[in-house]
This record gives structure tokens, C-alpha cells and sequence, in this order.
């Protein structure tokens, strides 16, 4: 019947929303719609989170994030972020190679110098 | 996709692990040469830059580097006009065959109307299958065991529009694949770089020689999940499932890499 289907997606919930029919069913309307939304805006999370950690990965060998990627396209290798996330944590000399082929193919900003006492730190 | 991806991506470890005796087949021989031809493409430049580039690493790393120059293959741009350049029209002719989709009847049923209906030739559907980057091999019998010892090699392989770092022994789950059933094998050739624990080949965007080769396990459904739609206030509310259909595979087998790991001394 509904009410057991209700209940059975009401698992986990707090206080009376698990056990209390009218309760229930609204939280579970409720969370129905949220995994509804967030199906889609998982996809956006996920691609943040691996230019997070190729923009982390990278900046390890002195390039970053967006100069990596446009010396990537230069080249025409088209290494999606997933896998370039994955390779970064995983395969790091891979990766290095990677980060080295875009930056011979677009050097981007050169580090400044550093003068006087600041070549100390 | 999404549930049974992450426990395929948690469980790959363990599955290397599990996977050292072999069970079944064999690679057949006629692979075995292609493993000889190492890709000969070499842009000096490019790679003398990169040698240079890891020279620093020689001295406290665990992995070593080959002499030979590292071959990310450079003459990738000239090559790509004959290869599969274009993912756009990926999807379109496989969306078309759903309805009709009767193989053994090529020889008894006249040829359709309609270009891109189930009841296409035989080379067709292989052109079909090849815009989602796979070429069935021939069915495996139990004769044969493909599955060999984890070795540590991975490639980057491309499905359709999804791209995944694939090594021995994996399986991975991509859409329903057409025109394929369980235990087929299959030869993904969009290959997106290849590395091993002396060498990484990257291809601008794939590299030609290599081949990886899978061979399906099953074709699944994917976890239910519930399309809830409600507007408030409105006595708006529907419901309905969804499964989608997944194809998983095994991989077997990488191709056009050494997988020596042993440093080439410099002459």
C-alpha cells in the first residue's frame, strides 16, 4: 500500500516523521523533490570538485587551473575533467607530463622574480 | 549510473586482488602481434623536452623512466581526419534502432525503407557500433581465459560522450551498449592516452595503435530512482520510476604500451 511505500522511503528520518503517517509523507514529498533537484545539481558539483583538484594538482607543479586548460585545448587533447581529476591524484608523473605538454604549449604567467629579503621564505 | 558506478570504482582495487588465477580464456593469437608494434610516432622535440623535464625525478622516485624519449605522440593532428573526430552524431543512429532491433533476421527480411531501422545490413550496424568506439569481436566461448593478472597499466578510454581511466582487470559500467551481448568482446579503440610505470603516451585527441579490449559481463538495469515532481498549493503532484540501462564491462586486455618495468639503459 502507499503508507508502507511511505514509510519505507522515510527511513533514517527524525522524530515523528518516520513513524507518523502525516508527517511522513510530507518530509518524503519533500525529499523526493530535493533528489529530484540535486540529480541535476550533482552533476554540477561533481565537475567543481575535479577542477578542484586539477586546479590543486596543478599549482603543485607551478601552473594553474586555467592556463593548464587552455594549453590542454592548444594541443587538442581532449582529457575530460574527471579523468584528469583522477589522474592527478592517482598517476602523478602522468600527470606531471601532462601539466609539462601544456605548459610548453601555452606558458602563461611567468612567477616573479622575487627580490632581496622576500628570497628567504 | 550513478549508484552502480561509485561501487564499481570502490571495489576496482579489490577486485585486482581477487583476479589472479585465471579462469576462463585466453587472448587470442591474433592480438599477440599487434603487441609488437609499439607506437613509432615521435616528435623530437616535443619529447626531448619532456626527458629533460623528468630528469629530476631519477633520483629518489620509485617508478623509472625508460631512455628512450617519452613518446607523446605529437603527429596526432595530421592523423585525425580519418579517425573518429566527431562525438556529436554519437547517440543519433542508436536512438533510432530501439523498436526494431532484430539481428538474425538479415538474411530472411528484405531490406526497410528506412536507412537507420533494426533490420540494417550487418556492416550497418557496425558503423553504428563504431560511433560509439566499440568493434564486437567474435563471441568467447568457454575455450579461453582473456583475464590475466592485474598489471599496472592504465589508458584513458572513451565511450560515447563518457571518458574513464580503465586498467587490467577493471570493469566499468557505460550505457547500454547495441548490438553486443554478454559474453562479447569487444575492442574499444577511441584511446586517449596510455600510461605505464616507465612511459606515458597522451594523444592529441587519440592515439591510433592502441586498443583496449573488454569483454561485456552483463547488461543491467541501473537502481530505480523516483522522478517526483509536486507544485505546492496547486494539487499538482506525479510520480514515476526510471531504470536506466547499463551494459558492464570487463577489461582485458591494453594494447600499445610497453609494460616493462625495467629502465632502458642509455646507450
Amino acid at each position: 500500500m502507499n503508507k508502507d511505500k511511505i514509510f519505507k522511503l522515510a527511513k533514517g528520518f527524525r522524530g515523528r516523521a518516520k513513524n507518523c503517517i502525516r508527517i511522513a509523507r510530507e518530509r518524503v514529498e519533500k525529499a523526493l523533490q530535493y533528489s529530484y533537484r540535486d540529480r541535476r545539481t550533482k552533476k554540477r558539483d561533481m565537475r567543481s570538485l575535479w577542477i578542484e583538484r586539477i586546479n590543486a594538482g596543478t599549482r603543485l607543479h607551478g601552473v594553474n587551473y586555467g592556463n593548464f586548460m587552455h594549453g590542454l585545448v592548444k594541443e587538442n587533447i581532449q582529457l575530460n575533467r574527471k579523468v584528469l581529476s583522477e589522474l592527478s591524484m592517482h598517476e602523478p608523473y602522468s600527470f606531471k607530463a601532462l601539466v609539462d605538454i601544456s605548459r610548453t604549449a601555452f606558458p602563461g604567467n611567468k612567477v616573479p622574480k622575487k627580490e632581496g629579503l622576500s628570497n628567504l621564505i | 549510473m550513478a549508484t552502480r558506478r561509485c561501487l564499481a570504482s570502490l571495489s576496482r582495487r579489490h577486485l585486482r586482488s581477487l583476479l589472479t588465477s585465471p579462469t576462463f580464456f585466453n587472448s587470442p593469437q591474433t592480438l599477440v602481434p599487434q603487441y609488437l608494434d609499439l607506437p613509432i610516432l615521435n616528435s623530437p622535440s616535443i619529447s626531448s623536452v619532456a626527458t629533460q623535464g623528468f630528469q629530476f625525478f631519477q633520483s629518489g622516485s620509485l617508478r623509472c623512466f625508460s631512455s628512450p624519449p617519452r613518446k607523446s605522440s605529437g603527429d596526432e593532428n595530421s592523423e585525425e581526419e580519418e579517425v573518429y573526430d566527431d562525438d556529436d552524431d554519437d547517440d543519433d543512429d542508436e536512438e533510432e534502432e530501439e523498436g526494431e532491433w532484430e539481428e538474425d533476421d538479415d538474411d530472411v527480411h528484405t531490406a526497410k525503407v528506412s536507412g537507420q531501422s533494426g533490420k540494417t545490413e550487418a556492416e550497418k550496424e557496425k558503423e553504428a557500433a563504431e560511433i560509439g568506439y566499440k568493434v564486437i569481436g567474435p563471441l568467447d566461448l568457454s575455450s579461453e581465459n582473456p583475464f590475466k593478472p592485474f598489471e599496472p597499466v592504465f589508458a584513458v578510454v572513451q565511450i560515447g560522450s563518457h571518458q574513464f581511466k580503465v586498467s587490467n582487470g577493471d570493469s566499468i559500467f557505460t550505457e547500454r551498449l547495441k548490438f553486443c551481448d554478454v559474453n562479447d568482446k569487444l575492442i574499444l579503440n577511441r584511446v586517449l592516452m596510455l600510461g605505464s610505470k616507465t612511459q606515458t603516451i597522451v594523444g592529441r585527441p587519440i592515439l591510433p595503435d592502441a586498443t583496449v579490449h573488454a569483454v561485456v559481463e552483463e547488461h543491467a538495469l541501473d537502481a530505480k530512482v523516483i522522478i517526483f515532481k509536486k507544485k505546492r498549493r496547486k494539487n499538482y503532484r506525479r510520480t514515476k520510476g526510471h531504470r536506466q540501462e547499463l551494459t558492464k564491462l570487463r577489461i582485458t586486455n591494453i594494447q600499445g604500451i610497453d609494460k616493462s618495468e625495467n629502465i632502458a639503459v642509455a646507450a
